[in-house]
């Protein structure tokens, strides 16, 4: 179970950090009322966040390797290893998500050629996930050769993206509201607005996740080749307790989500529980979901020897 | 044997006579100490397949055991399309002009992504080396025009080596027998003549007795 702890880390966190840079950009695509000036205020804290977090994870995928001093290797087989392509993915999504960050920090060229190379940054990091995928895709392996890995990878990404952007957004406000003597409304209207696009969001991922996983787990124990079975037992009974721990943390976070959000309807409640609210999902799906990895990851078994 | 007359092999492959195997494990032990091989890494392994019960004699009215084993001989297969090659990211494991598959030590980062995929189990982790560990054919002493250590030791003569397209000529063509995987995967260089009660790939009625050892 805790084995495979470095790529638990690298996937999790590359997949929260591409789709927190598609979830910035789809916030400035949508909010692109109220102004640039007041979205890059709001949102680039959450951006400049991700880049350090992005290294912390490839570091740690290179603590996954028999002789890290030699990682560079990785990238010889481009043309055949989605291994290779993954890895390459992954440190242009660093590069040019980078180059993005510090022309928005130093407002280096002109906004548009900044928002060219935002999207290319997303194109690339989107390429990243799904060469992902295609490294667990290995025939010899039935547990993870499933439709169910590319939908779950995607899941997670877009899922832990939006809430580490909400709790990012509210942690900044916080801290801003905090130093300031007048109330930012413009500010305020955007993050607000943002959450409750994240919330929503949100609530449907976890939605496709509720139904890919049992779906998943069905088609497991009953394709009846010793594999899948095997993969099925560590699944349900072995590691079983681990998979009720997941339900219940991802089940508190979405009921969370849900009085968020009905709170925010009402627009009485306290700003206490709006701050709380997003940190809290985030903590209990992050947590939800790095079981969720540890799980896929137990569940490997070959077909063969 | 002089040099001049070490043969020049285009693909080599394994051939493993499985009703005479009686699971001795010598090729296993002569393979670990002809490399070396340190407790936890076994590039050839013994796999037992059994199972059965009982089966009524109506005629008679009693019950009869009609229980199997058979033992399966395997180590690097050296496949047509090795899929250990193609997932690798370093092109450390590499397919060499004789048909033996290889891992290159000094280009190996240890990422274990080739020990995911075979479906042989051929590519062993060496945690001491930090980089992967693999049959080689016993290159050397091909090169010395010498069997490869687990051919020279099987006691019951049932393991073979040499062309493939030979092997295949004198033994048939299949490889596809319980607990194996199924050959269209990576198309191994193996040929198995199969035990009488041997059962073809995916249609197993029986375990895998030793997993611990394979």
């Amino acid at each position: 179970m805790f084995n495979e702890l470095p790529l638990v880390i690298f996937t999790i966190i590359a997949q929260m950090s591409v789709g927190s840079f598609v979830v910035l950009g789809l916030i400035h695509l949508f909010g692109a009322r109220a102004g640039r000036e007041v979205i890059d205020k709001v949102s680039d804290p959450a951006l400049y966040a991700i880049g350090p977090v992005l290294v912390l994870g490839l570091l740690a995928s290179m603590t996954h390797l028999g002789t890290p001093i030699r990682a560079v290797n990785a990238l010889r087989h481009v043309d055949s290893s989605w291994l290779s392509r993954e890895i390459l993915f992954g440190l242009l999504f660093a590069a040019i998500g980078g180059a993005f960050a510090f022309s928005q920090w130093f407002k280096w060229l002109t906004p548009r050629l900044r928002q060219a190379l935002a999207g290319l940054a997303a194109l690339v990091g989107l390429a990243l996930i799904w060469s992902m995928t295609m490294v667990y895709l290995l025939p010899t392996v039935p547990a993870w050769d499933s439709w169910a890995t590319p939908v779950r990878f995607f899941a997670t990404t877009f899922l832990l993206g939006s809430l580490a952007v909400g709790a990012a957004l509210v942690v900044t406000a916080d801290v801003r509201r905090r130093r300031a003597a007048v109330a930012d409304d413009a500010s305020e209207a955007v993050i607000m607005s943002s959450l409750r696009g994240i919330a929503i969001g949100a609530i449907a991922m976890l939605g496709v996740e509720f139904v890919v996983v049992p779906l998943y787990l069905g088609k497991l124990a009953t394709d009846g080749s010793p594999a899948t079975a095997a993969s099925s037992t560590a699944l349900s009974n072995t590691y079983g307790g681990y998979a009720v721990v997941q339900l219940v943390l991802v089940f508190l976070g979405v009921t969370l989500l849900g009085v968020f959000l009905s709170r925010l309807a009402k627009r009485f409640s306290t700003a206490r529980l709006l701050a709380i609210a997003p940190v809290a999902a985030f903590v209990l799906v992050i947590a939800g979901e790095i079981i969720g990895r540890m799980l896929f990851y137990a569940s490997y078994a070959r077909v063969g020897l | 044997m002089s040099k001049a007359n070490v043969t020049k092999y285009k693909q080599l492959g394994f051939y493993l006579d499985q009703g005479g195997c009686t699971g001795c494990k010598a090729c296993q032990i002569a393979c670990k100490d002809k490399n070396d091989l340190p407790v936890g890494i076994s590039w050839r392994r013994v796999a037992e397949y059994s199972g059965g019960g009982w089966s009524k004699d109506e005629s008679l009215g009693t019950f009869k055991p009609n229980v199997f084993t058979y033992y399966t001989s395997v180590a690097c297969n050296h496949c047509e399309d090795p899929i250990c090659v193609r997932v690798c990211p370093t092109q450390a494991m590499r397919k060499g002009e004789d048909g033996i598959v290889a891992v290159d030590a000094s280009i190996c980062i240890g990422c274990r992504y080739c020990e995911w995929a075979c479906p042989y189990g051929a590519p062993q982790f060496s945690a001491e080396k930090g980089v992967m560990t693999k049959c080689n054919f016993c290159r050397d002493f091909l090169a010395e025009g010498r069997e490869p250590a687990c051919v020279a030791a099987c006691p019951s003569r049932v393991l073979d080596f040499g062309e493939i397209d030979e092997l295949r000529k004198k033994h048939g063509d299949t490889a596809d027998i319980e607990p194996l995987p199924d050959p269209a995967i990576t198309k191994p260089n193996l040929v198995i003549t199969p035990h009488k009660d041997a059962q073809r790939s995916g249609h197993g009625r029986g375990t895998l007795a030793n997993p611990k050892e394979v």
